[in-house]
């Protein structure tokens, strides 16, 4: 029979990874602490809109600008300091820009125009503003007003209205006018557009996305990942052994912490795609971890008696072509993206090349080693059970030992 | 081949024709140029007409549009009604000769305090105001608040009152195929795709909906006149019971589409008359059209002068229980539709909100007093009835209780940004599954080939599977399709690798394959239902486009299944039963 292939992996590997585990324990440990006092504490993740809330807007110049200039304007016109960066290559003069703040309204603004209607028009009874809705302001007034001249009070102080609205009231209530100001969004634009031309500047996209809806988001995105990584302890736990649980645990959470570094140290936007992507990572390791599981929990069977070391090291090595292979291959699937992709989509590929690499990583040399450890402490609880004097029965079985 | 060989390859073949079969439409629909494919009239023409109509959607990011999440502000339309409930009871006070008794309602808090000298007797009145709860109650004073069943039920309305209004504004536009949902309790999702005009899209919320009654002019019969009525609009009559029961017949112009019918009667109007149109439900076919209705300029009112309007049943004998609405006015309100009642009995009278018609009662006597009821549905089940008279109640509401609607989230996609992003996506897609399928065939050559033909299929029948079920493609979709393809090829080479494993222990072709595959499958299956479970958790939890990446990685995970379990062993068996395996073929 003649047989045409060739073996990536020389069948009969016998890498001993099961020796290494104790440096890359200490390894992994430091690596994921820093990541986290990195989230957690200093710098933080570069969050984007979708969970810190605020505009980004994504415009492409007819001409070529200088970012920074950008984003002095836009500070100048009011918005501290706003986020500029370069989307795709330098010919395409596009830029994303994100704002934090969703409206140009300050409180101290806000009471400002209240004293001003209250001089200029009749009968202002009381005035609402909410901080943080930030671009409504309500008036009610006794009797019915005049809206272009409440527009106009409003506009003097320096706050383009978008519109006013009167809302329906009967003789003899409250009349209640709100009036919308211009949002940042549209500020921006129109500032920009005065700079560089009104056909200079085309705005792809806008986003726009509010406290309570960035809040919101955010809950979401936590939540999914936590009940996701519930989800798959319980499915592990039946199907194989809620002894293998924690080794996949402890995989899963180290993959998603190496992705979420990719986010900390690139300072690229942290946004509801990078969440898909720890999803995603979180989805792919537990696959790897579980087909090595598969093969040790298979070998356990068919060489019984020996170490359980030398059959996870065994199970590792009769599957490194497999997990190559498959890293390789799905890395291969992201190429297009790396290639085509810009911002969100480009970040994406990238995370997830990440996620991949420190995915096969964990499982051979975390959650492999992790099977052996948890046999090791539970064979040393025995023995300690088996060593207390107050015990009743007189004799353990010796299985426990036996077992090595 | 043995028999089971033989439905298996049967059910390959049935299920590789019946996806090319659903794909056909969505090939139709992006063969067409994209400010035309999003008009039924046009996809309808072109797609074949043995072909299915659903076809793949294109998410807002890949074809523009603007995404919008919009809070009601219910607690205002609470605090609102907290006002007015305090005016009823002072009311219903007086008309009981309770006397000596001030109600004050705070629109800062939603809360009514009553303050009577005999606490005792306005006691007994406010036990009639069931919706309302006694919070405190001092001395001369009872401080009262809304239960919470009657504020949940308020909220409620006062949502299905935005969407209303939304809705009807949206379809005014003629954007197709919009999005308008509730989410959450107070949230409204409006997607508008193709369509890019944002400041127009603020219109939504920009006023508050304006409810107003007309009188229809049944007596006009220029329509009939009309010769040239435009293809699809149709001349139907109404029929009814007029002044002196004399029967009257009135003329109107039915279409499918309402532009078609807005143009066609655009300055057709005789003097001192109006066009509005009105929708036709049809909720047996589920297909709705639109209706023209004449309205008398002059006459009509504003329905600002509503207070309430409900739902109440009908108890007196011979009518069934049968539900109709009942709808309150204030002082000028009474005298105004009084009036407007007065003079125009057995005619018409439209609802008409923001330009819509709504529905138009005949007018049965006047109506003094400023209570009307409006009954519906002449012979209808009661059940139908009753879905109608709490639409028309969200109607005849927007007049009375509009609850203002703010922006939360909005995301709007330009139209040029989506053909940029097609053409990128879809060149990732094309070169990561090219690099794939090309790194198989090298690596495994036979089983690799074999493998290939699994992945295109596995590709053909997820994208016939969201078509199908009219999902829509987004950016973040694609790369969850990406990765499907990742888990397709893990599976494959599991299954190759281990046939290898089996050939090397020494086993001959024929066992080898059957050991690999049967060892195999529940290692592949592990992993595809853990990244399921994941899948399905994301979905249920996630928001946008985390869930549109949840639903391919769902769908090309179980296609993913099948092909590289069921089609490549089918496959592969073939060509070992024929003894051509040993010749020119490896794992």
């Amino acid at each position: 029979m003649e047989m045409k292939y060739f073996d990536l992996i020389k069948s009969g590997t016998t890498h001993d990874f099961v020796k290494y585990r104790r440096v890359a324990v200490v390894v992994s440990l430091i690596v994921n602490a820093l990541v986290l006092l990195g989230v957690l504490v200093w710098p933080g993740l570069n969050y984007g809109v979708d969970f810190a809330g605020g505009t980004e807007m994504q415009i492409h110049f007819k001409k070529s600008v200088d970012p920074g200039e950008i984003r002095d304007l836009i500070s100048h016109v009011g918005f501290g300091e706003p986020t500029v960066q370069r989307y795709g290559n330098e010919a395409d003069n596009q830029f994303l820009i994100r704002v934090e703040r969703i409206a140009l309204l300050t409180p101290e603004k806000a009471r400002q125009i209240e004293d001003s209607v209250r001089q200029t028009l009749q009968g202002l009874q009381s005035f609402r503003f909410d901080p943080e809705v930030g671009d409504k302001l309500d008036f009610f007034f006794k009797q019915p007003v005049d809206e272009n001249a409440l527009k106009a009070t409003v506009e003097k102080l320096g706050s383009p209205v978008k519109e006013v609205r009167k809302l329906v009231a009967r003789e003899g209530e409250a009349q209640e006018y709100t009036v919308i100001t211009q949002g940042t969004g549209d500020k921006i634009g129109s500032a920009l557009r005065e700079k560089y031309g009104q056909d200079q500047v085309e705005v792809v996209r806008t986003d726009y996305v509010g406290p309570q809806v960035g809040k919101q988001l955010r809950i979401d995105g936590i939540l999914a990942v936590v009940y996701a990584i519930g989800m798959i302890l319980i499915y592990v736990g039946f199907r194989f052994d809620f002894r293998f649980s924690p080794g996949v645990v402890i995989a899963l959470v180290h993959d998603a912490i190496i992705t979420l570094g990719f986010f900390l140290v690139s300072r690229h936007e942290f946004n509801l795609t990078s969440v898909t992507v720890i999803l995603t990572v979180v989805g792919y390791s537990v696959n790897d971890t579980i087909v090595i599981y598969d093969r040790i929990r298979e070998n356990a069977k068919k060489h019984k008696g020996r170490a359980l070391r030398d059959i996870v090291n065994l199970s590792i090595n009769e599957m490194l072509g497999r997990t190559i292979l498959t890293s390789g291959a799905t890395a291969l699937s992201l190429l297009g993206l790396l290639f085509y992709g810009v911002g969100t989509i480009w970040d994406f590929a990238a995370a997830m090349l990440v996620g991949i690499i420190s995915g096969t990583y964990s499982t051979w040399y975390i959650a492999s080693p992790m099977t052996i450890w948890l046999e090791e402490h539970a064979d040393q609880r025995k023995a300690i059970a088996a060593a207390q004097p107050k015990a009743k029965k007189p004799e353990q079985p010796p299985r426990a030992a036996a077992a090595r | 081949m043995d028999r089971a060989w033989y439905w298996k390859a049967g059910l390959i073949l049935a299920v590789t024709v019946l996806s090319i079969w659903a794909l056909v439409p969505s090939w139709t629909y992006f063969r067409l140029p994209p400010d035309q494919r999003n008009d039924s009239t046009v996809f309808n023409g072109a797609r074949p007409k043995w072909a299915p109509g659903k076809h793949l959607n294109l998410g807002l990011d890949l074809q523009g549009g603007i995404h919008l999440v919009m809070g009601v502000e219910v607690d205002r339309a609470v605090r609102e009604k907290a006002v007015r409930r305090a005016e009823e009871i002072a009311a219903e006070m007086d008309r009981k000769g309770v006397k000596g008794v001030e109600v004050r309602g705070d629109p800062e808090t939603g809360y009514v305090t009553v303050t009577a000298t005999d606490v005792g007797k306005a006691k007994e009145v406010l036990a009639e105001f069931s919706d309302m709860y006694t919070r405190r109650s001092s001395g001369t004073t009872v401080e009262l608040g809304m239960q919470d069943s009657a504020v949940k039920a308020l909220k409620e309305s006062a949502v299905e009152q935005a969407i209303k209004a939304i809705r009807n504004r949206v379809d005014q536009w003629g954007v197709s195929e919009p999005t308008i949902a509730k989410r959450g309790d107070t949230q409204i999702l409006v997607q508008l795709p193709g369509y890019s005009n944002p400041e127009k899209a603020k219109e939504l919320i920009g006023r508050t909906a304006q409810l107003q009654f007309k009188i229809v002019d049944d007596n006009d019969t220029s329509l009939t006149k009309l010769t040239d009525l435009p293809q699809g609009v149709t001349l139907n009559w109404d029929r009814y019971n007029g002044p002196g029961d004399a029967q009257v017949s009135s003329p109107y112009l039915e279409s499918k589409d309402r532009r078609v019918l807005q143009e066609y009667l655009k300055g057709k109007a005789p003097a001192g008359r109006t066009f509005a149109i009105g929708l036709v439900e049809d909720r047996i076919k589920r297909e709705n059209s639109y209706r023209s209705w004449m309205l008398d300029q002059k006459q009509g009112m504003s329905g600002e002068y509503i207070t309430e309007a409900n739902v109440a049943i009908d108890q007196s004998p011979g009518e069934g229980n049968r539900p109709y609405v009942q709808v309150n006015f204030n002082r000028t309100g009474a005298e105004l539709f009084g009036k407007l009642t007065r003079e125009n009995v057995k005619r018409r009278m439209a609802i008409v909100l923001d330009d819509t018609v709504d529905s138009a009662p005949v007018i049965q006597s006047e109506i003094p007093g400023g209570i009307c009821s409006i009954h519906l549905g002449g012979l209808k089940p009661v059940n139908e009835i009753r879905e109608e008279a709490k639409a028309l109640v969200i109607v005849l509401k927007s007049g009375a209780l509009p609850a203002p609607v703010r922006i939360l989230e909005e995301r709007s996609v330009g139209a040029s940004l989506g053909p940029e992003l097609i053409r990128r996506g879809s060149m990732a897609a094309l070169v990561g599954l090219l690099a794939v399928l090309v790194f198989m065939a090298f690596y495994y050559r036979f089983s690799g080939v074999v493998a290939d033909v699994a992945l295109v299929l596995n590709g053909v029948v997820v994208l016939a599977i969201m078509a199908a079920i009219n999902s829509t493609l987004t950016l973040p979709g694609i790369a969850g399709f990406v990765l499907t393809l990742g888990m397709a090829v893990d599976a494959n080479v599991l299954i190759n690798e281990r046939i290898r494993e089996e050939l090397r222990a020494g086993k001959s072709i024929g066992p080898a394959i059957k050991n690999g595959y049967e060892r195999v499958f529940w290692t592949i299956f592990d992993g595809h239902v853990t990244a399921l479970v994941a899948g399905f958790v994301i979905r249920a939890y996630g928001s946008g486009p985390v869930r549109g990446f949840a639903t391919t990685l769902i769908i090309g995970l179980l296609a993913s299944m099948f092909t590289s379990i069921v089609v490549t062993r089918a496959i592969v068996e073939w060509f070992a039963s024929h003894g051509r395996l040993h010749k020119a073929v490896s794992f």
